[in-house]
């Protein structure tokens, strides 16, 4: 969160801004009887530098990324699970018996 | 396979549950995942859910399974009552179940009635032949009665029919190193790399039996083996950066006086005797000592 979603509210605030740009010049066209063939050059620079913005703010403000090598510090192998198909019972805590007060009810 | 960040949780979950501080649905539901032999724990703590009518039907249909793995570590505790009554109130909830069926069987193997056990995971097994948990049963069975040769056997009818099964590859690779029947063993953690390629774990395995086996040829292949453990592990395996170290001075001592034009990455010796150092010098500087002796008497 902070810079990151900051940057995405200013992104979306350009993004609404060309929305609103557009209109008014469809509006001055209509006026001036003039044929709509393109939006004007400012609004395509908004789109373009609130398309970067949000792209930037939906990387960064939802997390941090996380790593995905085998051989990184948080994901690598450090033990193999107990091979409990295979568990046999005649082991030697046969012979410490845990608390015997344990009951089901 | 148990990640570091997975074995942390694990540890700070335990701990925050031995200290009375709750979590432990979430540490059970993790030890069920990651297959973590804690039955102690399990009996313990599953108990003290399980024995709260509250907290038991808050958990809705997942209080079956706790049920199962309770009876499990209780089997395992030698806790046979409470494992008896666990099974009790799953076979009222579930008649005719085979999965209940199995438990029951298992109820029998703790006890110690191997030729009653035996007898109901055959039926078991004439009911569905291609039950796999029953057919693993058998084999641990079989070795829990010292009985490793047909132990093996049975593995061995088992993996043709279910080859993909990694551990039963596993678990057929460590009765052979502990029948020192080495090449077998070699072979077996080759079909468990070829399934699970970036597991260093079995890389380790596999290396040290090579290295156990000797020969010119298993050395070299020991030594790439643990390189890539160490390649798979980012250096901290102490384990495989000593492998390298016996393998060199190994296979050093085996081509004395022959040309040396073959030499495969001559610094990969030195490398992980500096990993190594650096090593003991932040986490046991006191050792340091003992292992540059070491190393001097391997000639590195």
């Amino acid at each position: 969160m902070g810079a990151g979603f900051l940057v995405g509210v200013i992104g979306v605030l350009i993004l609404s801004h060309a929305t609103y740009s557009t209109i008014q010049y469809r509006a001055l066209l209509k006026i001036t009887e003039e044929e709509f063939s393109g939006p004007p050059i400012d609004v395509v620079i908004e789109l373009i530098v609130s398309l970067v913005l949000c792209l930037w703010a939906a990387m960064a403000a939802p997390g941090n990324f996380k790593s995905i090598h085998p051989q990184s510090e948080e994901n690598r192998v450090v033990a193999l699970p107990a091979n409990l198909d295979f568990m046999i019972f005649n082991h030697r805590g046969k012979i410490f018996p845990l608390e015997t007060e344990l009951k089901l009810k | 396979m148990v990640t570091r960040t997975e074995e942390e949780e694990v540890n700070r979950l335990e701990n925050q549950v031995e200290n009375g501080g709750g979590g432990v649905w979430e540490y059970l539901c993790l030890v069920h995942k990651l297959k973590l032999r804690r039955s102690d724990m399990v009996l313990k703590h599953g108990l003290s859910i399980l024995n709260d009518s509250k907290k038991r039907s808050a958990l809705g249909p997942e209080e079956w399974t706790l049920y199962e793995q309770v009876a499990v570590a209780a089997m395992d505790c030698q806790s046979i009552d409470v494992a008896k009554d666990c099974i009790k109130v799953l076979q009222r909830k579930f008649p005719g179940s085979k999965r209940v069926g199995r438990l029951e069987a298992m109820l029998l193997e703790a006890r110690g009635l191997w030729s009653e056990a035996e007898n109901a995971f055959s039926s078991l097994l004439e009911e569905n032949p291609f039950d796999q948990v029953v057919h693993k049963r058998r084999v641990a069975m079989a070795k829990a009665q010292g009985n490793t040769s047909a132990a093996i056997d049975w593995l061995n009818k088992y993996l043709d029919l279910f080859m993909a099964d990694h551990e039963a590859w596993r678990e057929l690779a460590e009765i052979y190193v502990s029948l020192q029947m080495y090449k077998q063993a070699a072979f077996c953690y080759e079909e468990l790399i070829l399934s699970q390629p970036t597991v260093p774990l079995y890389h380790l395995a596999y290396a040290d039996v090579l290295y156990t086996l000797g020969g010119l040829e298993n050395l070299q292949t020991a030594k790439k083996y643990y390189a890539s453990t160490i390649a798979l592990t980012g250096g901290k395996s102490t384990r495989a950066l000593f492998g390298i170290c016996l393998c060199t001075s190994a296979i050093g001592q085996l081509t004395k006086g022959r040309n040396k034009e073959d030499k495969e990455s001559p610094e990969l010796q030195s490398l992980s005797a500096m990993a190594l150092e650096k090593d003991y010098k932040q986490r046991a500087p006191g050792k340091l000592s003992v292992l540059s002796s070491t190393l001097r008497s391997l000639k590195i």
